[in-house]
């Protein structure tokens, strides 16, 4: 237990490690920072199963416009026009379905701009409650509550802004004849350079400071 | 005088033939974990080079006015990860080498210590199951001598390979194959089948 003083020499206990007796905003924030990081796996997952779809999506574009390139070559065929039909089919299942997965990533950032608000309301709550001064101990082991709240407005702004890149890709990614620029589409929604590799170590002090990791 | 340090050499070089089987089985694995990790420099040099042939500006990701940067960075990073891979690699590869080395070294020490009580009868004298003692450390130095010297060819090329250096980048993964020596690979499996029979009498 971690003991805090405070003027007049007695001991504060700070907010109880064990997690059965965490009530109220902590056992709120505590709860948010699971679903934080349930989200963001549920959100690696999309990102592999988005990336092998836009990988089959490229595959199909450059197929056919090397199916293209020998048909102007050659006299066209009823056989080769068949096919092509074919393809442009397959395109499209794979584009509605990487739009699939575009779906369940704005699900995602959705859940996550909610707990983004409660973090938000738990702040106003605590502002009311000790009328601006703050609490006197932190409510797990160092952080202030205002500091959870910063953390998910970043995790949020750095999500929402991959979103918004990944739905630009969505869009454009099929329509492209450019390998260089598909490429480049590939890179981007594989490495996701809207959220950094620090986004997983913050999310990491998160699960520290509310105790889902140990110490 | 000659049988008992004939005798003693062969239980050294059974143990040192046992050593090189599983150094041989490790070493083809760790290669092969090497070859993934080259793949995987080889995408990620086609990525870059993809990115420097676009103009981020004149295309539909201009709304993301620090992407470029932001992809090179994270580019970087997994080039860097892969290239740590690699020199962990590197140091099994080490590691094995040594162990090769510290084991012909010591036959070698071992024979030099009896030569004098070893005629040229001694060491040449072989039966069905048993190759000759001058056989034996042959073999065992030309596979000394292909690990030290493939260890080295491919630290080296390790060497000239920098996160942000792309000709050398791409070109990597072809270096790196080039690098393999199938011939002496076989040599060695080969050693080890014509050592079968003596590594299993006593």
């Amino acid at each position: 237990m971690i003991g805090h003083p405070c003027p007049g020499g007695t001991v504060v206990m700070s907010a109880v490690r064990k997690s059965s007796m965490v009530t109220g905003s902590g056992r709120k924030i505590k709860d948010n920072a699971a679903d934080w990081h349930n989200l963001m796996k549920r959100w690696d997952k999309l990102n592999d199963e988005g990336f092998d779809v836009a990988t089959n999506i490229v595959n199909l574009r450059r197929s056919q416009s090397d199916h293209l390139l020998l048909e102007n070559s050659s006299s066209s065929s009823s056989s080769s026009s068949a096919q092509q039909v074919g393809g442009v089919s397959e395109l499209e299942d794979e584009c509605f379905k990487l739009q699939e997965v575009i779906n369940k990533m704005v699900a995602v950032v959705t859940k996550m701009e909610h707990l983004m608000k409660l973090q938000q309301g738990i702040e106003d709550l605590e502002e009311f409650q000790f009328k601006g001064e703050g609490r006197k101990a932190p409510l797990f082991h160092t952080w202030n509550t205002k500091q959870f709240g910063a953390v998910s407005r970043v995790l949020f702004d750095s999500f929402s802004e991959e979103l918004k890149l990944k739905q630009t890709i969505l869009q454009e990614l099929a329509h492209t004849s450019s390998s260089d620029l598909c490429m480049v589409y590939l890179s981007s929604w594989l490495h996701q350079p809207f959220i950094p590799t620090h986004t997983r170590l913050t999310l990491e002090a998160l699960l520290l400071e509310t105790g889902h990791r140990p110490l | 005088m000659s049988r008992l340090a004939v005798s003693t050499l062969h239980d050294v070089l059974r143990k040192s033939f046992a050593s090189l089987e599983s150094s041989q089985k490790l070493w083809i694995s760790v290669l092969a974990e090497c070859s993934l990790l080259m793949v995987s420099l080889g995408n990620l040099a086609e990525q870059w080079r993809a990115l420097c042939g676009v103009r981020i500006s004149n295309t539909p990701l201009r709304g993301f006015p620090d992407l470029e940067n932001r992809l090179r960075s994270k580019l970087l990073e997994a080039t860097d990860t892969v290239l740590v891979k690699l020199n962990e690699k590197m140091f099994s590869l080490q590691s094995i080498r040594d162990s090769i080395s510290n084991q012909v070294s010591a036959v070698l020490q071992l024979y030099e210590q009896n030569a004098d009580s070893l005629d040229l009868l001694a060491v040449t004298e072989r039966s069905t199951t048993t190759p000759s003692v001058a056989d034996m450390l042959e073999w065992l130095q030309d596979a000394e001598r292909h690990y030290r010297v493939q260890f080295l060819r491919r630290k080296t090329l390790l060497q000239t390979l920098r996160a942000d250096d792309l000709q050398f980048l791409e070109s990597a993964p072809k270096r790196w194959k080039s690098l393999d020596s199938p011939g002496a690979q076989e040599q060695i499996t080969d050693t080890l089948c014509k050592v079968s029979f003596f590594l299993e009498s006593r």
